[in-house]
């Protein structure tokens, strides 16, 4: 796992046993929930594979140690319950979309730096969005399509933009 | 020859005798007491006098301000007892101890989350002065100790452990006994311990050590690590740290 700053946890080694004390439990799955969120923000990653995940994030192999597979669900539902994952399949729960931010902060984000550019009122591509050079240097550059329409549809419903088609491309209008 | 019996006058003597002993062991003893505390008086002037003198190496040096401490101790004299008497205004030690003991409950609860609420003096320490300003004095545990003793004043809820040569904090309410002392003594060195070394090293009945780890996992003091190949560890998050800053 490439580092991001690990927190200290990922060294000690009952982090990976899932704890019978309740309270530490709770404090051992938010410390994980982070430490996932942070990972794949740092690698702008949306996605996330189970089995792959659980030799990579899961498992620190200086000190041979990984999260069983029910302490990895027990993560991930705990993400899900957050609002920061939804499983591509629910009923396999093999692969889940991570949102290392939610919809509504990725439009917030989006909004602003169109108001910031004077942009409203003006109607650009999805593409130029995530992919055009004058969003090279945002944060929300590379976004992942599914995830740029869902923060668009949120903006969508305070009326600040508008979702439209034109032959094969994807647009928005901001106002 | 028939014996004569004590006559009055003999009574009289005797009894004049004790009464002459008497005043003088009260003088003596009135003279001794005067002359004490004639020494004590100056000895105390000495002292103030050396306070005072010293005031700026008695802020600095935390050397100098245990020693210091002792000297004080040994007459009788509590220069934390009252911020606002002599020794307060004189060195402002006072005001020392209060601020360190604020910070120390500042530190303690920032990092009950992570150690459950205990804390080696160490790692406190460390980042005590972290938090400090660069500019104020430096603190060794000598003063640690002492503030934490002012505390006392607040309740219980700060109790200090003599683990083997040092000590830990124990910021949250929760009795610890002796075999948790000793628990926390035996994992000092790796940070964790297990069931049968404890057995093994301390001769302990298999329930005893059941108990007192359980007690420790249900206060949150240790996490437990089952990926070990044998038997569950049990690590101290407070001891972890320590050991690897």
């Amino acid at each position: 796992m490439s580092s991001v700053e690990v927190p200290w946890q990922y060294s000690f080694p009952p982090f990976f046993t899932i704890q019978p004390n309740i309270d530490t439990r709770k404090k051992q799955l938010e410390a994980w929930c982070s430490l996932v969120l942070d990972q794949l923000k740092k690698d702008k990653n949306y996605s996330l594979d189970v089995n792959e995940a659980q030799k990579s994030i899961f498992s620190n192999k200086e000190i041979n140690r990984k999260l069983s597979l029910d302490g990895i669900y027990m993560v991930l539902d705990e993400l899900q319950k957050r609002g920061n994952l939804e499983w591509k399949d629910p009923k396999t729960k093999k692969e889940c979309l991570v949102m290392w931010r939610t919809p509504e902060e990725w439009g917030k984000m989006i909004y602003k730096y169109i108001t910031d550019k004077s942009m409203t009122n003006t109607v650009c591509t999805l593409f130029e969005l995530s992919s055009g050079d004058e969003t090279a240097g945002e944060e929300f550059h590379g976004i992942e399509q599914w995830l740029l329409i869902r923060a668009l549809k949120t903006l969508e419903n305070d009326g600040k933009a508008e979702l439209m088609k034109f032959g094969d491309n994807e647009g928005v209008k901001f106002f | 020859m028939r014996r004569r019996g004590a006559g009055v006058a003999a009574i009289k003597n005797k009894n004049l005798a004790q009464a002459k002993y008497k005043d003088k062991g009260n003088e003596i003893a009135e003279d001794q007491i005067t002359q004490m505390t004639k020494q004590m008086e100056t000895f105390k002037t000495y002292l103030e006098d050396f306070a005072a003198k010293h005031k700026d190496e008695i802020k600095k040096s935390p050397d100098f301000r245990s020693q210091f401490q002792e000297m004080c101790a040994s007459v009788g004299v509590d220069p934390l007892a009252s911020s606002k008497g002599f020794w307060a205004e004189m060195l402002g030690v006072g005001d020392f101890y209060y601020e360190l003991g604020v910070q120390i409950i500042e530190v303690c609860l920032a990092t009950s989350h992570r150690n459950g609420g205990l804390i080696s003096i160490e790692e406190l320490r460390e980042k005590l002065l972290k938090s400090r300003s660069k500019k104020s004095q430096d603190v060794s545990y000598d003063d640690l100790l002492r503030a934490i003793k002012k505390l006392k004043a607040l309740g219980n809820g700060f109790t200090v452990l003599t683990v083997g040569q040092t000590y830990m904090i124990q910021s949250v309410p929760g009795e610890l006994s002796l075999d948790h002392t000793t628990i926390i003594q035996q994992a000092q060195s790796t940070g964790h311990i297990s069931k049968s070394q404890l057995i093994k090293d301390l001769k302990w009945e298999e329930e005893r050590a059941n108990r007192a780890l359980n007690y420790m996992v249900k206060e949150g003091l240790v996490w437990v690590d089952d990926q070990t190949g044998s038997d569950r560890q049990f690590w101290f998050p407070s001891l972890f740290s320590a050991n690897t800053s």
